[in-house]
């Protein structure tokens, strides 16, 4: 029987291989599994947020392969050989400019929305360094905040792009 | 239901099959304790709200790579696109908007960037009343399905028309959708419009979806009109009566206003409780009738 029509068992906890943060892993979890609570509760990385599991509110945001995922629906089996990056990772060599924006410039209140917040503007800026206001309003459509009204978040974003545009020019200059 | 309660751990078994074949053996293996799985965002949302028990089974199709990109031959008018073409990939590709724009428009407006980044074009058409369809019915779009045999082809439009009715369809494994652009005729102007009205401005369920797309010539007459209509859990479909009506019509205030009677007349949404059957229409009607405004501007 070839390997591809043998199921993996709900059981099974035989490792899927990925990268969390730079490090490669082999989580021993069953395939089913989310990645919010693979996460969370295997790997008690809380940074990455919990709250509708149903993808409608952008509190588990994380990058795969570079784009924004939503945990909650992601499985542990479509994680295979895929670079996983959540919040804990963007800090990993001191605050990101755009966590700083978001302390400078109020993009939170209660903070439950922003480490969610942060990956999809983390997502949008390494792929497109100077949005429009649209393009950021369609990368963010997906994270819902309940406290700031958006204003804070957007002048964070703004502050966040500024601030990469002049690193960016001090280094090439 | 899925378990659902925190720290309760998901527990079916998951195939990975390598070609369509595999994928179609297995799912006549394991009937109906086995579901294909492509980005699982529909199935998610099916699960999590009771609609669908969770399966003891997934087939994974996501390893077939068959199934995966597009190609667009641009002499004969054709795009094909492999059912785990994820609708971010749709979205982000200025070839496919180049070629098919109404479909890169509605691919904008379903959810948002990260579930488009899982979710896929075929799971979006297999849902019945997924955004992308009216813009795929424009474009006459046809099925191919993996049935065990040599492959089955059928128009969407047909499919859309007796889904809901015969379940044989759920035994096979989709594998592209072609789309055919519509000719444009020299001397004439083409038009085309993709809308989605929703309780909200983003990320929301539809009230009602359109797609439109038209010629005016010369002497402002419309013609090659194509109109489909959906939201909801309305299955879209395409307003034929409507679109012979129109075609060979003037572009004038005379010809909207009839046709937003005949939309308000025949176009049959569902309603729910938040929204009417008697707002759905005209809210399509609204629409259609400014598109057609926006073309009367246009003319001489
Ligand atoms: C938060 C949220 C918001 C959403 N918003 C929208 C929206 O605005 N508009 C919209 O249209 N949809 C929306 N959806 C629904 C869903 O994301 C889309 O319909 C999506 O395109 C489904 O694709 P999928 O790959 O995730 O399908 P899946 O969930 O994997 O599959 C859906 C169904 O199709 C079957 N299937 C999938 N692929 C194949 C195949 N190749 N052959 C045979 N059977 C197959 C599966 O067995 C299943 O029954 C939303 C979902 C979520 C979670
Ligand atoms: S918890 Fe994942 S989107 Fe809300
Ligand atoms: S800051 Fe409280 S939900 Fe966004």
């Amino acid at each position: 029987m070839k390997d591809s029509m043998k199921p993996v068992s709900p059981l099974d906890t035989s490792s899927i291989p990925c990268t969390i943060n730079g490090s490669e892993i082999n989580l021993n979890v069953p395939p089913a599994k989310r990645l919010l609570s693979v996460l969370r509760d295997d790997l008690a990385m809380t940074g990455t947020k919990r709250s509708c599991d149903i993808g409608r509110c952008g509190a588990c945001m994380v990058m795969v392969d570079g784009v924004p995922v939503n945990s909650c629906l992601t499985m542990a089996y479509q994680c295979t050989g895929k670079s996983i990056t959540t919040i804990e990772g963007i800090s990993a060599s001191g605050m990101d400019p755009i966590q700083r924006a978001f302390l400078q410039e109020g993009g939170f209140q209660c903070g439950y929305c922003t480490p969610g917040m942060i990956i999809s503007v983390k997502a949008l800026l390494d792929h497109n360094p100077d949005p429009s206001a649209l393009e950021i309003e369609e990368a963010l459509s997906g994270n819902i905040c309940r406290c700031t009204g958006y204003g804070g978040i957007k002048r964070a974003v703004q502050k966040a792009i500024e601030w990469r545009k002049e690193a960016y020019e001090s280094i090439t200059d | 239901m899925a378990a659902n309660a925190q720290g309760v751990a998901e527990a079916p078994f998951v195939w990975h099959p390598r070609s369509a074949a595999e994928a179609w053996q297995l799912k006549q293996t394991l009937g109906t304790e086995g579901v294909f799985t492509a980005g699982a965002t529909l199935l998610r949302t099916q699960w999590e709200s009771g609609l669908a028990v969770m399966p003891n089974h997934f087939i994974n199709i996501g390893a077939i790579e068959e199934l995966h990109g597009f190609e667009i031959d641009s002499v004969s008018g054709t795009g094909s696109f492999g059912a785990m073409t994820t609708l971010s990939h749709i979205r982000t590709s200025p070839q496919v908007g180049e070629s098919f724009p109404v479909l890169v428009e509605a691919t904008r407006n379903i959810a948002a960037p990260s579930i488009r980044n899982l979710a896929t074009i075929g799971g979006n058409i297999l849902s019945m009343v997924g955004d992308s369809l009216p813009a795929l019915l424009l474009y006459d779009s046809v099925l191919h399905w993996h049935d065990g045999t040599n492959g089955l082809q059928e128009p969407l439009s047909e499919w859309l028309s007796t889904a809901s009715a015969h379940a044989a369809w759920k035994e096979r494994l989709l594998m592209s959708v072609e789309l055919t652009l519509p000719i444009l005729d020299s001397n004439t102007k083409r038009f085309v419009a993709y809308h989605k009205v929703g309780r909200r401005d983003a990320f929301t369920p539809s009230v009602v979806t359109a797609a439109l797309t038209m010629q005016l010539d010369s002497e402002d007459r419309l013609s090659d009109v194509r109109l489909a209509l959906g939201g909801g859990q309305t299955i879209p479909y395409r307003l034929e009566s409507i679109e012979s009506y129109l075609n060979g019509k003037l572009a004038n205030k005379k010809t909207i206003s009839e046709v937003y009677a005949l939309i308000v007349e025949q176009f049959e949404p569902k309603g729910d409780t938040f929204v009417p059957v008697s707002y759905r229409k005209k809210a399509a009607a609204n629409l259609i009738a400014s598109e057609l405004w926006k073309a009367a501007r246009t003319a001489r």
